[in-house]
């Protein structure tokens, strides 16, 4: 076995496009159109277009919230077997529950813990 | 090869009908899913659900798992002669494979993922795993060793356990929530798929003295009395090293003092801020002289420090 250095990159500075999307979450690029369609995963610049550019997947570009939603995507599916409409679903949910949870962590840290 | 026990995996008897499998699934993901879970094991026992569910829910799969009989499980065991000639249609011999684990000997059966796709480019397996670091490391950043067993496929399409150690640089900049891909250093691709990536979950150990939130940092900073009245001046740690702070006159409790880029430092660039929130102290042993200057102050001051009761009341009415 030998050990290997390796070089890491800040999933949260990633800027894909949907092809690159498609390719590191493993979701096929006809279901991330549909997940686009209905506002599940959004891409960078919201304003860039709709329809026919949006269908072609044109110029759009994809960051870190994308791809993780695209992942989360690719492992509902498989294991729960939902389609578009439930992953939509689910993925706006978790949205909501990450947001939360980053609201709370803000307040936590914000709660004075040596109260005498 | 340690022997799994499926069907307790998933809380059933050995002759669970298809339904009572897919029901026994679909309850079992709902609560241990690594996405919808907030169970500390779910990762681990998800995995094992997924698992048993894969062979079970295979009529052939769960026929060639039910001719290796009953075993306790985790006990050692062989398959029986000629069982892998019945139930896959590439021979191999036992020392070909690494069978180490059970669930690389049900892929290579006919059905398998990597046997139907034995000609096929397949993108090796992308891995989550989770890393907590401690403050001190996020600010400077840290050299973390990975240990890991991954499966691979070889050319044949074959899986192997192997183990792989990398030394990961996580460079400063990290905080809670946040991931490092590592690209490349997942599974390994077959027949010209690309190689899967790691994913680092970065998770923040909780800390004696500062309380992350993105990169800001907040730290309790109790004052007495009298610091907080007359305002004062000193020495706040920070990770960056002890920090000078002036406590302005007339101090109120639960104020967020600022201390501007003394938090953790941000990937590209900038720093968070370190927030000192004030707490009165007070003594809780007063000793005489000291009691008595107290009381001098009780006489003395008119403060009211609920003097808007009254006026509140008041408008209740």
């Amino acid at each position: 076995m030998h050990i290997e250095s390796t070089e890491m990159l800040w999933f949260e500075q990633h800027v894909l496009s949907l092809p690159e999307l498609s390719e590191l979450s493993g979701v096929p690029q006809p279901l991330l159109e549909e997940l686009l369609d209905c506002g599940a995963i959004a891409p960078l610049e919201p304003d860039a277009g709709t329809g026919p550019r949006v269908r072609a997947g044109a110029d759009l570009r994809f960051g870190a919230q994308a791809l993780r939603a695209a992942r989360t995507a690719r492992r509902l599916r498989a294991d729960f077997e939902f389609d578009v409409q439930a992953l939509a679903v689910a993925l706006s949910l978790l949205d909501r529950v990450a947001e939360l949870e980053a609201q709370l962590r803000e307040l936590r840290a914000q709660q004075p813990q040596r109260v005498r | 090869m340690k022997y799994k026990d499926y069907y307790a995996s998933l809380g059933l008897a050995r002759g669970a009908s298809d339904e009572d499998i897919k029901k026994a699934y679909r309850r079992l993901a709902r609560k241990y899913h690594p996405d919808v879970s907030k169970e500390s094991d779910a990762e681990e026992k998800f995995k094992e659900i997924a698992e048993a569910y894969q062979t079970l829910k295979d009529p052939e799969k769960r026929a060639a798992y039910d001719q290796l009989g009953a075993h306790p499980a985790g006990q050692e065991f062989q398959p029986p002669p000629h069982w892998q000639q019945q139930f896959s249609d590439a021979p191999f011999s036992s020392e070909e494979l690494d069978l180490s684990d059970l669930s690389d000997l049900f892929a290579h059966l006919r059905g398998g993922a990597a046997h139907r796709s034995a000609r096929m480019s397949m993108p090796g397996h992308d891995y989550e795993i989770g890393v907590a670091i401690t403050i001190e490391q996020a600010f400077h950043g840290t050299q973390i060793d990975l240990d890991l067993n991954m499966p691979e496929y070889d050319e044949q399409g074959r899986v192997r356990r192997v183990p792989r150690a990398f030394k990961a640089r996580v460079p400063k900049g990290a905080t809670d929530g946040q991931r490092l891909r590592l690209p490349g250093k997942g599974g390994k691709g077959l027949h010209g798929g690309r190689d899967g990536d790691l994913y680092l979950n970065i998770s923040l150990r909780p800390h004696a003295l500062y309380r992350a939130s993105g990169h800001d940092l907040y730290l309790d900073l109790p004052l007495a009395p009298w610091e907080a009245v007359l305002g004062t001046s000193l020495e706040v740690p920070t990770p960056g090293g002890t920090v000078r702070l002036k406590v302005p006159p007339g101090t109120q409790a639960g104020r967020h003092l600022r201390l501007p880029q003394r938090g953790l430092p941000k990937p590209k660039e900038g720093q968070g801020d370190l927030y000192a929130i004030v707490q009165i102290a007070v003594p809780s042993v007063v000793a005489e002289p000291e009691r008595e200057l107290y009381r001098k102050l009780s006489d003395g001051s008119n403060f009211d420090p609920r003097a808007h009761f009254a006026v509140e009341a008041g408008h209740a009415h």
